[in-house]
Parts: structure tokens; sequence; C-alpha cells
């Protein structure tokens, strides 16, 4: 056989071994032809087969067994140099940290009592007066931060959410600065959610950036009535949003939505 | 047989479920969460990086799996030892070779396969390299393009009819080579070989096209 038909032949066996279909012939070849100098294993051939095999797979309808998830993170322990910080909660995503405390019905009092504590200290240091640009603390309001975004940003976007299909009865604006890099939600009659169940996220479309949404983070409806104040969490820089889409997904929201619950947009 | 997925950028719009008008999200992988690499806070240790990448990930890795291993304890087991590799192989991972989802799902065969392979006890053949071992930034311009879901399909729709039937009905349906050679009547060695040469061919078409290393393999 000349070199190319070496080569040849053992690319084409190198592809059986990646789709695991040689027989025990095709075996003792491989391994013979694997040790000589001029065969050498594409990554590529095996990236492809990869991807097919990803693209095949309809993992929305997976179940996965009962205590996988749990044994899987179990398994991070040898590899864990870094517990979650805030900084690394806001960077891959809050949620997490988030659904496990939500999931631990011991540490339910605690929730209520944080967020009591958070109601009482609002109201000693809420001042608009003294707001400054940027973040705004997080202790003041979600209310107290969006009006004084209102008030004082010149670049303010305010755009009203239209609600569709199941959610037409809500109604709600949210509003943006590009320079200040802060944005709120005001939601209105918008159905509360089981966060063990669903999650609201909302995704910020901003052309300038790519084509990806940005993740504007996830949040929770707590109220059946009334308006409630969410803060845009955006953890890239937006540039020039152009719409600001709610859609409801699965608890810690997801990285890429296939929109398959569109519950609101705001085109800006 | 089930339809594809198609992809469609931002730029272009659809009448959503509601109603509403909007830009479609991309349904292909992922690269980034929160403006920084997924693999690459993995690689750092980064514990919350890790809890969002099985929660991401995990339905794939056990889609995969389940498909090459039909116990469920043990396909629990490749599960578990799939992400052990991510997590040692991520700091190896180059986002401009392969997406994240065709790296796990790289990982997530090489194991399954592995386990048939030991399973089917042919130890004799050596296993495919750890996860451990791989080095996507070694691999250069010559490795592949990036598999995006659009890329994947057009490669897919460039395959002969009869090459192209039988990667649906082994990567799609999960038929084996002897349910393939059932339901077309063809020949063991034919479908073997169509697969092969199909998954070269696919390779030359998914290499960049100045890559040094891309050969046209004639698909028969």
């Amino acid at each position: 056989m000349t070199d190319q038909e070496i080569i040849s032949r053992f690319e084409e066996l190198d592809a059986g071994r990646i789709l695991g279909d040689l027989d025990t012939g095709e075996m003792d070849e491989w391994e013979e032809l694997a040790r000589d100098p001029r065969c050498q294993s594409d990554l590529a051939l095996e990236l492809t087969a990869a991807a097919l095999e990803a693209e095949f797979q309809d993992t929305n309808k997976i179940e996965l067994p009962p205590g996988l998830l749990e044994e899987l993170e179990k398994g991070t322990a040898d590899f864990v140099v870094e517990k979650p910080s805030k900084k690394v909660e806001e960077t891959v995503g809050e949620i997490p940290l988030w659904r496990k405390i939500l999931s631990d019905k011991d540490t339910a009092w605690a929730i209520a009592a944080l967020f009591a504590i958070l109601f009482v200290a609002q109201t000693f240091v809420s001042d608009p007066s003294t707001s400054t640009p940027g973040p705004p603390s997080t202790q003041v309001s979600p209310e107290e931060a969006s009006k004084t975004l209102v008030a004082e940003a010149k670049d303010l976007i305010r755009a009203p959410f239209e609600g569709g299909g199941d959610y037409k009865g809500m109604s709600g604006e949210v509003v943006w600065s590009d320079e200040r890099q802060e944005g709120y939600m005001s939601l209105t009659n918008l159905p509360v959610n089981d966060p063990k169940s669903k999650q609201y996220q909302l995704w910020i479309v901003d052309p300038t950036r790519d084509e990806k949404p940005v993740d504007g983070g996830v949040f929770d409806i707590g109220l059946a009535e009334g308006t409630t104040v969410i803060p845009i969490r955006n953890p890239l820089v937006i540039r020039d949003p152009k719409a600001f889409v709610i859609t409801l997904e699965q608890p810690g929201g997801v990285v890429v939505s296939k929109q398959e619950i569109v519950v609101a947009a705001a085109n800006s | 047989m089930r339809s594809w997925v198609f992809f469609v950028g931002i730029r272009d719009r659809q009448i959503s479920n509601t109603g509403l008008n909007l830009p479609l999200f991309v349904s292909g992988a992922e690269t980034d969460i929160g403006g920084r690499d997924l693999l690459a806070l993995v690689a750092q240790g980064k514990e919350s990086a890790m809890d969002r990448c099985i929660k991401e990930y995990a339905p794939l890795v056990w889609s995969i799996v389940r498909r090459y291993v039909q116990n469920t304890s043990s396909a629990e087991d490749v599960v578990q030892e799939t992400f052990i590799d991510l997590w040692r192989s991520a700091k190896r991972y180059d986002s401009s070779i392969a997406t994240h989802t065709t790296f796990v799902g790289l990982l997530a065969r090489r194991r399954a396969i592995d386990h048939t392979r030991k399973e089917s006890r042919r130890p004799r053949l050596e296993p495919m390299p750890e996860g451990d071992s791989l080095n996507l930034a070694s691999e250069g311009p010559n490795a592949l393009m990036k598999c995006e879901r659009e890329v994947v399909r057009q490669a897919l729709a460039k395959l002969p009819e009869e090459t192209r039937e039988i990667f649906i009905l082994h990567f799609d349906q999960g038929m084996t080579h002897p349910e393939i050679v059932e339901w077309t009547g063809l020949p063991l060695g034919t479908v073997k070989t169509r697969l092969r040469r199909g998954l070269i061919e696919l390779r030359n078409q998914l290499r960049p096209a100045n890559s040094p290393s891309n050969p046209q393999t004639p698909n028969s």
C-alpha cells in the first residue's frame, strides 16, 4: 500500500474506533497502524462525532435518575478551589445559591427573617436625596432605586411590557440607563411563581453585543396583587438594548432560552 | 423521525407561542455565562461554575451515556466519571475549537464507549484517552471549526442521502448497527463503512477551509 492508502485505511479504522464499531480483526489492524508514525489519530473526527451526538439529543425530555445531581455535586469536592462568594455569584449567576436556599425547608424561616430585617433596614436608610449615580446600594429598595434612576438618568429608556398568551393581563414597564448600567422592571399582575418549579428570567436584547440576548437574571413574583419592582442584574455591559424579554424557565434559569414560555416583552 | 431543530439567529424573527413578535434565541451551544467562559471558571475550581455546569450538562451527558450503557446503575457511574473528566480537563478547553456542548459530548462518548468495550470483554483494545489528556488548545487550527448546530446541520445536509439516512438512524434514533441492518436491509459492512466515511466527510466539511489538513475524502 502507498503511504496515502495506509493513512486512509487508518483514518477509516479510527472513525470506527470513535464510533465504537471495530470488530476484533479491525482492532488488531488499528493497533498495528496506530504504531506507525505516519498514522495519527485526529481529534477532529471525535469532535465531529460528539457534535453529532449532542445535536440529536433532546435534553428537554430527559429525566435524570433521582439523586444523580446530588451525587454529581458531591463529586466536585476534590476539585473545588473557591466556594461561591458574592463576586462569583454575580458572574456565574446567583441563582444556584438561591435555589439551594429555597429548596431547604429548614432555612425557610431564615429567609423570612432576612426579608424582615431588610424591610426594616430600608425604612431607615432609603433617602433618595443621598443617592449617587451607579448601582444602587443594597439597602435601598428597588422601588426607591427605580424612582431615583427615573429622576436622575439623562439617557433613560422607558418601555412598556406587553404580556402574551396566558400573560396578556399583566402590565408593566422597564426603565434602563446605558450610562449607569442600571435598570428596573415594574411588573403588575404577573402570576406568582413557585421557585421550586419555575422562575421568571429576563433577557436583554442588545444587537451591539452579539447574537445572544444577555441574561438579565431570574426573579420570582411573590405578590398576587400590586406591583413588583425587580432590579435588572446584567452581568455584561449593555450598550444599546432593543428589547427586554421575560421568559419562564426552570429553577435557576437557563443559559440559553428556548423561549418555550415567553411571558412578556418590551421593545425600546 | 424527530424533526431538526433549526437554528435561527437573533436577527431573525418569529411569532412566538404568545403571539409576540420576538427575536428567537440561539438554540445552539453556548460558550459563556456572564461574559466569562463557564469552563474557564470550572478550571479555576469555582464551585458555583461546577454546579452550573452540572445543571446545564447532566441531561446531555445522561442522554448520551444511556445510548451506550443500558444498565441504569452503570450509566450513573459513567456519568459521574464523565464529570470528573470534565473537572480535570476544563483547563484544556479551547472555545475557538469546540463549543461546551461538543466538548462535554466528547467526554461523555469516550466514557460510554470505553465502558461498553469493557463490558463486551474486549480488553485488548486500548482505551480512548482519558479526559485529562485532552488538550484542545494544542490542536490549533487543524482541529475543527466550532460545531454550532447550524454548521453541523448544513454539513449533514450535504451528505449523500443514503449516508445521511444511516446517520439519522444511528445518532437520532439511537439504533445500533444490527438494528440499522435490520431496518435498511443493508449488509453490516456497508452500514459501518457509510458511517465511518460519512464521519470523515463531515469532519472535512467542518474543518476550516484554510486548514492545512483539509483533505476531501470521497464518500461512498
